[in-house]
């Protein structure tokens, strides 16, 4: 228990000394495992993980999902979304907003990461909402909000991280975030009628739409649809047309996606030799960043098992008989705290090692846990002093002050907070699609 | 010296080429392995293993080319506390140097383990690949990363004109 606590502290340092994660976690990692081990020991099985998370089958998820959202993104899919979204939303009072958070989730549908879908959405919507005369603050704070869908709703490369780090059926975890997903567009549409009801200037109405329209619009956008349906259809084996039946692995399902993505790309001559070249370099890159971190965080992992840390933080929640929810409401509240300043891949990494063994004993549902953890993550990438996806749109938009982001962020905080709330509650909000899994 | 760099450059152009093609043909192969396996019956058997392979590949050929370009992830929380770009040299390259001093045992470790591999003439099962080709070239792309990082952080101490608008 002590040698894990100073091996935790020291990533602590190492990292915030800007030591990059998967080197900070891999050295602890390798010297704690020595003083636990041997030399020879350490170094056998730092090399032993290099040598098998390369090849491992299950990590191929990561780079395929990557490259389909990627490919995706050039496909030119994000004006289409939120045309779509506001010919059915655009006529409410704060319609844009709505149509924004919409149009979000539909992108989180069909890419993994909530900075992308931040970055992405902020193009297309915010010149729409100066248009029609938004405030800054609604118009932003929709955004970095309806961004953290990305995360949450499948694909999800958190998701993905966390089933690596954990075991956890990276199927189930995609399978689990959908309600929880949805919800999360609800409250947030909430937060949006909120924000226009007591501050009507906030967000003035547009243009009805007539159905037609409407129609015509939905044309830009079956293609991912049917993509969406198509990978998480596959994932959850229910796309039987006899006599094919579809039932996808994790990978199976990524390279699904890639695939169909880029042809999709191709088919709307969105995609040139070049770009194809720049998709398939940057999921590279990022892959390549992504099993660095993975690979630190299982030599740290190997560490804080072989010293005991998980049967000695159990031994003490039972010794002094404290209630598995006290632990989990104690687990939360770090969560929330270390998102305050923690980025979000950097808190998983550092704090599920640690907590998983944990939570797992007490007896948790490891696929809830992996949800909850995401929601919080959510929290965190909003929460200031550094929310991530804030800083996003910062960067997008330049012009509104950091503050005033974060203001018009607050409603939407609190949103997330009751959703927390009633997953963490209600287990079965996330655990009833994946237990009907074939 | 800047040709150098620019050697150096196109240099690092070749591997992230190699990644991209990996990565390409791991998605058409997947792809190709359900719709084979859905519609006709006929799965790619040998799919499984070439996507470990393909995996290795991507991860390992990028890995000094992301090294260099400072491309891992960091938490740059206490940036604001490091003013003034000498003492921000100073520990990029600390850094640098230390996390490619780091690699240099895991990666004798993962040359020991090919080696042994090719002793026992471990071979894959469907395409009787041998395994230690992928086991050296993951030693030598992990040593390339060492040598890179270890660079990295001299040229940052001592020449860090060069380092300057670099981007592969």
């Amino acid at each position: 228990m002590f040698e894990a606590s100073i091996g935790f502290a020291a990533v602590l340092v190492l990292v915030l000394l800007r030591i990059p994660i998967a080197f900070a976690m891999g050295l602890v990692g390798m010297v704690g495992y020595m003083m636990e081990t041997s030399y020879r020991g350490a170094i056998s099985m730092v090399a032993r993980l290099i040598i098998d998370a390369s090849q491992d089958y299950g990590l191929s998820v990561v780079p395929l999902f990557i490259l389909m959202g990627l490919f995706v993104n050039k496909g030119g899919i994000s004006r289409e979304l939120y045309q779509v979204s506001y010919a059915f939303l655009g006529h409410l009072r704060g319609g844009l907003a709505m149509a924004t958070i919409v149009a979000c989730g539909g992108f989180a549908a069909v890419c993994g990461s909530s900075l992308a879908t931040a970055a992405t959405m902020s193009k297309v919507a915010m010149p729409q909402m100066r248009k029609y005369g938004y405030a800054d603050s609604l118009s932003t704070a929709s955004i970095a909000a309806g961004g953290t869908l990305g995360i949450l709703i499948p694909p999800s490369v958190i998701l993905v991280i966390y089933g690596l780090l954990t075991e956890t059926s990276i199927g189930k975890l995609f399978i689990a975030g959908i309600v929880p997903g949805m919800l999360g567009i609800l409250f947030y549409l909430c937060a949006v009628f909120f924000t226009v009801s007591r501050n009507p200037e906030a967000g003035p109405a547009g243009q009805r739409t007539t159905w037609r329209d409407r129609l015509t619009a939905l044309k830009g956008v079956w293609a991912v649809l049917a993509l969406f349906f198509l990978v998480i259809g596959g994932l959850y084996g229910a796309l039987d047309f006899w006599p094919i039946h579809l039932a996808f692995s994790p990978t199976e399902a990524a390279g699904m996606g890639a695939a169909g993505a880029f042809l999709i790309a191709l088919s709307r001559r969105n995609l040139s030799w070049s770009g194809t070249l720049e998709v398939l370099k940057e999921t590279a890159i990022t892959a390549a960043s992504l099993f660095s971190v993975l690979i630190g965080a299982w030599i740290f992992s190997n560490f804080v098992n072989i010293a005991g840390l998980p049967e000695a933080l159990l031994g003490a929640v039972t010794a002094y008989s404290v209630s598995p929810w006290v632990v989990m409401l104690l687990i939360l509240l770090i969560y929330i705290g270390l998102g305050c300043i923690f980025e979000s891949l950097s808190m998983l990494l550092l704090t599920v090692p640690i907590f998983f063994p944990l939570v797992r004993d007490l007896g948790f549902d490891p696929v809830w846990f992996g949800v909850v953890v995401v929601v919080v993550t959510e929290i965190s990438l909003i929460t200031p002093p550094v929310g991530m996806n804030v800083f996003v749109l910062k960067g997008v938009v330049g012009d509104v002050p950091t503050a005033t982001i974060f203001k018009g962020v607050t409603p939407f905080w609190v949103a997330d907070i009751f959703r927390l709330a009633l997953i963490v509650g209600i287990p079965a909000l996330a655990l009833y699609l994946p237990s009907q899994m074939g | 010296m800047s040709n150098l760099a620019n050697f150096a450059r196109r240099v690092a152009q070749l591997p992230i080429f190699l990644a991209s093609a990996a990565l390409f043909v791991l998605m058409i192969m997947t792809f190709a392995d359900v719709i084979l396996r859905s519609a006709f019956n006929a799965p790619i058997e040998a799919a499984t293993e070439l996507t470990r392979m393909l995996m290795a590949i991507t991860v390992f050929a990028v890995l000094p080319v992301l090294s260099v370009r400072e491309g891992h992830i960091v938490v740059d929380l206490l940036d604001p506390l490091f003013h003034g770009s000498l003492l921000n040299r100073i520990r990029d390259a600390v850094i640098s140097i230390a996390c490619g001093a780091m690699l240099i045992l895991p990666a004798g470790r993962v040359l020991v383990l090919a080696e042994r591999a090719r002793s026992y003439g471990d071979l894959t099962e469907y395409l009787n690949i041998p395994q230690f080709y992928i086991g050296w070239f993951i030693a030598i792309m992990t040593y390339m990363t060492a040598l890179v990082l270890l660079l990295r952080g001299v040229i940052a101490l001592f020449a860090p004109k060069l380092l300057e608008n670099y981007d592969v």
